[in-house]
């Protein structure tokens, strides 16, 4: 039950965070497109059809990369639950790899002990970050949204990293997952 | 003890964390807290980095470039394009002595111009072009030691998540160094496939034939590869002629790629939800060893060690062409123990103020993009280095009834002509920086 319901967390996270950075893609190629039209609008390459479209408003998304930074945190932070269930982060094992099973068991429990320990940290510290934008009022500088949402956001996504960062040191506490 | 001393005694202890199998990103956020910590006798300071910095790491618009250029890559991975390369590269090269391996790393390099990392490169190639290979009867090591080679191209040739990484660090130009990885690339590419005709005069025995194709089957085959040139063209091209930022370029580069494999009917809802995880475990692999290095190097740069490190190597009067050549070398022996974007964000913030503070007769820009292009492909070499190199155990998996050892024999041939290039771009600068 709990494997199940760690497993599609973080599956649900991974996705999301795909969901978001697909929506960014979009964003920006309509951004982008908006504002090489345009200018080709501008230059009168378009005709009459350019006038008509700068009168309705044709250019770039007004802030995107500021859409862009809010979403991308969300993103990194909602891919880290999966990267860390799967195995995933970058390690050297040529020099263990001949001390045996015992041994490379208890690094991997130690490590994944610390990994607990530094995700929850860096969860507490971007709550703390969070309140800090609250009480500020902190806000973006193109289109002005809070940027602690973006921090709440993002901590949703750090809190279940740190969930199944205690399930994978629990695994390996308990001698449940090996190698 | 001093900042400075606590930041040398860092690097045993770093080192030794990660040989003992520590996350490579988690030892040097370890390292780098605990640094703060010591080097400023109290948490006050970590503990207000971890406020802010994590998120805006996360957040900064420079390095969203990454996600996105995964993404491009597992949608490339997807669209069947290293299906078609294959086909196009075999029918104009596959009727010629080993002639299906110079297709496979003509496939490669395609391949690495819409794809940015090189395991993703070695294994999606792999998967089309070992079967044939093995097919036309081309012996089982010399075909696993091409692509695994082949794949190397793939972080060479623009777009390069790595490149990216090294722009950041050094606050160099995006657009020109991919630029100036260009030509490399191509050499890296030809040099291979010199390497593949010499390997079949040497041993004949291990490549077969296979017939010529008629040229209305080939340019049917060149007209199908299309898609590749244009996305590559529009985010490369588009990038350098400033049309767009680099960011941009990737977010249509996803777009582009996407598009194509919905054309090519590949993209469903399962290849989506696997896209999507990959992209993701790959991005999260990435930005923890970012996040690392961030507050490691933000540690180192407390210490002082960078400038001291730097002023004493001057200070020594050693050639800049010395250091230059230790430093390529301590790459290649690293280069076979770590991946090359934990060894480029680790050593580069230490390395890059020794390098810039020499001679070499060039600006300092072209010297960042100089420097940058070689320690890529030094980094690279160590990729298909035995016994160790990661390339190699990935593609030899994906052929079980070919013994390591055999892929360890052929390898080395590639490994020779990469280590001739390197001296070659090492003596002839020029050739990596025309395009600046």
């Amino acid at each position: 039950m709990i494997h199940w319901a760690i497993d599609r967390l973080a599956k649900l996270m991974a996705l999301l965070g795909g969901l978001v950075l697909c929506l960014l893609v979009g964003v920006v190629c309509i951004s982008v497109s908006g504002r090489e039209l345009a200018d080709l609008a501008h230059a009168g390459s378009l005709g009459g059809l350019g006038d008509w479209l700068l009168a309705k408003g044709l250019g770039p998304i007004l802030g995107d990369f500021e859409l862009v930074e809010a979403g991308i945190a969300f993103a990194i932070f909602a891919f880290l639950p999966l990267t860390q269930l799967s195995g995933a982060h970058a390690n050297v094992d040529v020099f263990t790899r001949p001390m045996g099973p015992r041994v490379n068991n208890a690094l991997a429990t130690f490590w994944s002990l610390a990994m607990l320990a530094v995700m929850v940290l860096i969860t507490w510290r971007l709550y703390e970050g969070m309140q800090d934008k609250i009480r500020y009022r902190e806000t973006t500088y193109l289109i002005q949204f809070p940027i602690w949402w973006a921090y709440a956001a993002s901590l949703a996504a750090a809190v279940a990293a740190s969930i199944v960062s205690l399930y994978c040191a629990a695994m390996r506490l308990t001698g449940a997952r090996q190698g | 003890m001093s900042d400075l001393a606590l930041g040398y005694l860092s690097f045993p202890v770093l080192l030794a964390m990660i040989f003992l199998r520590a996350p490579i990103g988690l030892a040097m956020l370890l390292c780098g807290i605990g640094g703060l910590w010591l080097a400023t006798d109290g948490t006050t300071v970590f503990m207000a980095r971890l406020k802010s910095e994590v998120y805006s790491t996360f957040s900064n618009y420079n390095l969203s470039i990454i996600p996105m250029f995964l993404l491009m890559g597992q949608f490339a991975t997807h669209s069947g394009m290293s299906r078609a390369l294959f086909r196009a590269a075999e029918a104009w090269l596959g009727h010629r002595k080993g002639g299906m391996a110079m297709a496979s790393v003509g496939a490669c390099a395609g391949f690495g111009a819409i794809c940015g990392s090189s395991l993703a490169t070695a294994a999606t190639m792999s998967r089309v072009a070992l079967p044939e290979l093995r097919k036309y009867g081309y012996a089982g090591g010399f075909s696993t030691a091409t692509l695994a080679a082949g794949g190397t191209l793939g972080i060479l040739i623009p777009p390069s998540v790595i490149l990216v990484i090294y722009a950041i660090l050094t606050e160099q130009n995006i657009a020109k160094l991919f630029a100036a990885a260009f030509i490399p690339g191509i050499l890296a590419a030809l040099g291979y496939m010199l390497t593949i005709a010499i390997y079949v005069r040497l041993y004949p025995d291990q490549a077969g034939t296979k017939a010529r194709a008629p040229y209305a089957e080939r340019l049917k085959a060149l007209g199908a590869v299309w898609p590749v040139l244009l996305v590559f063209a529009l985010v490369v091209g588009g990038i350098y002629r400033g049309w767009f930022t680099p960011t941009e370029g990737a977010a249509v580069g996803a777009f582009g790629t996407a598009l194509i494999a919905l054309f090519s009917r590949s993209l469903n809802w399962s290849v989506l939800r696997e896209s999507l995880t990959e992209t993701a475990t790959g991005t999260g692999l990435v930005f923890f060893i970012v996040l690392g290095a961030a507050f490691y190097n933000g540690f180192l740069a407390l210490s002082q060690v960078p400038q001291e490190l730097s002023a004493w190597v001057t200070g020594q009067g050693f050639s800049p062409w010395t250091v230059m050549v230790m430093i390529l070398i301590f790459y290649l022996l690293l280069g076979c123990l770590m991946d090359s974007l934990s060894m480029i964000l680790l050593t580069i913030p230490i390395f890059w103020p020794v390098i810039s503070a020499l001679d070499f007769g060039m600006t300092t820009e072209e010297l960042a993009i100089w420097f940058g292009i070689m320690v890529l492909i030094v980094v690279e070499v160590g990729l298909i280095t035995p016994p160790v190199g990661m390339n190699l155990f990935i593609i030899n998996g994906m052929d079980r009834e070919t013994p390591i050892t055999a892929t360890y024999r052929a390898v080395m041939f590639f490994v020779g002509s990469d280590v001739l290039r390197v001296i070659l771009l090492l003596l002839f600068p020029a050739i990596t920086l025309v395009f600046i």
